[in-house]
């Protein structure tokens, strides 16, 4: 029941297209990276589900931030317990949709995305440029954004707040394929 | 006096050359080691998607940060990156398990077969449209 349930939650938005026209990963890429003069911090997450509808250009991404690896354990720890509070908001989501989704003939193309980014229970607009590959079999997306730590009310307590960068650069790469 | 000095510096360097060993370890602590790790829960694949249907936040704090074994069916055998991916689910069964091999397992995968009963090693990050494990082991 509870798949049915966050299928829908994913749907919402996308509607009763026919089957053919979803492009679903659960393979994605998503990576952030924080610099700063004490270190930098990169951690990458390799199981980001999204699903497009490609007959209305809807976008609707969700990733658990325990899947998050970092270099070094401690980094890890801190960042599920104390800053993301994994316990409470496991997933982060992205619901929204992707520009002119249906003039984009092609490869190598760049189009814009918009919608709602949710982490750690804290929503923000947000809009980026991306590229993006249409192909009849699969449907690549590749970009970055740039998020403020303190938009999510993420708390960094002093004595490691130069260890944190203020802003965070997020990187993606989602490989859709069609979904049966 | 001298004497005194040279005692206080002493005792100050005691105590803080350890502390300091203490904190570059703790700063650069391995990984848990999931190969090593005893499974602090044994389930099927079946039961461990069932409890995140029924209640996937009590179910995440319970599994959350500990290593489990999970034996179920072999569904799906795939790579990401050059690591292997193996995909738990019962021919019935709407959802699966992901499980998201460690490098050094590629090998055993060869051996796999679709339909095989299997048993894996790894820690539980959560539930999506399925249950996602990271760092997994083929045990058995």
């Amino acid at each position: 029941m509870a798949k049915i349930f966050g299928l829908f939650f994913l749907l919402s938005a996308v509607n009763m297209a026919s089957a053919q026209d979803k492009f679903l990963t659960k393979e994605g890429f998503v990576s952030f990276f924080s610099h700063s003069i004490v270190e930098d911090i990169k951690a990458d997450n390799n199981q980001v589900l999204s699903i497009i509808d490609t007959t209305t250009g809807k976008i609707a991404i969700q990733l658990l931030m325990r899947s998050f690896m970092f270099e070094k354990a401690l980094m890890q720890e801190h960042f599920n317990e104390n800053y993301v509070e994994s316990h409470k908001y496991p997933k982060a989501t992205f619901s929204g949709e992707i520009k002119n989704l249906n003039e984009i003939d092609g490869t190598n193309t760049a189009t814009e995305i918009v919608g709602t980014l949710t982490v750690h229970g804290e929503k923000k607009e947000i809009s980026t440029m991306v590229d993006i590959k249409m192909m009849d079999d699969e449907i690549i997306l590749k970009g970055d954004f740039k998020v403020d730590v303190a938009d999510f009310k993420i708390k960094i307590p002093a004595i490691v707040a130069n260890n944190i960068a203020k802003t965070i650069k997020v990187s993606f790469e989602l490989h859709h394929k069609p979904y049966e | 006096m001298r004497g005194t000095r040279f005692n206080i510096i002493l005792g100050f360097l005691l105590l803080a050359i350890p502390l300091l060993l203490a904190s570059i370890y703790w700063y650069n602590k391995p990984h848990l080691d999931v190969k090593q790790a005893e499974a602090s829960y044994v389930l099927t694949a079946q039961n461990l998607i069932d409890e995140y249907q029924e209640n996937e936040i009590a179910t995440n704090e319970k599994y959350s940060e500990s290593v489990i074994l999970v034996k179920g069916r072999v569904f799906e055998v795939s790579t990401l990156k050059g690591n292997s991916v193996i995909t738990l689910k019962d021919e019935d069964s709407e959802s699966s398990i992901i499980c998201h091999l460690l490098p050094e397992e590629n090998g055993k995968v060869l051996n796999l077969k679709v339909g095989q009963d299997i048993g894996i090693k790894g820690i539980c990050t959560g539930y999506l449209l399925d249950v996602i494990m990271v760092r997994c082991t083929i045990v058995e």
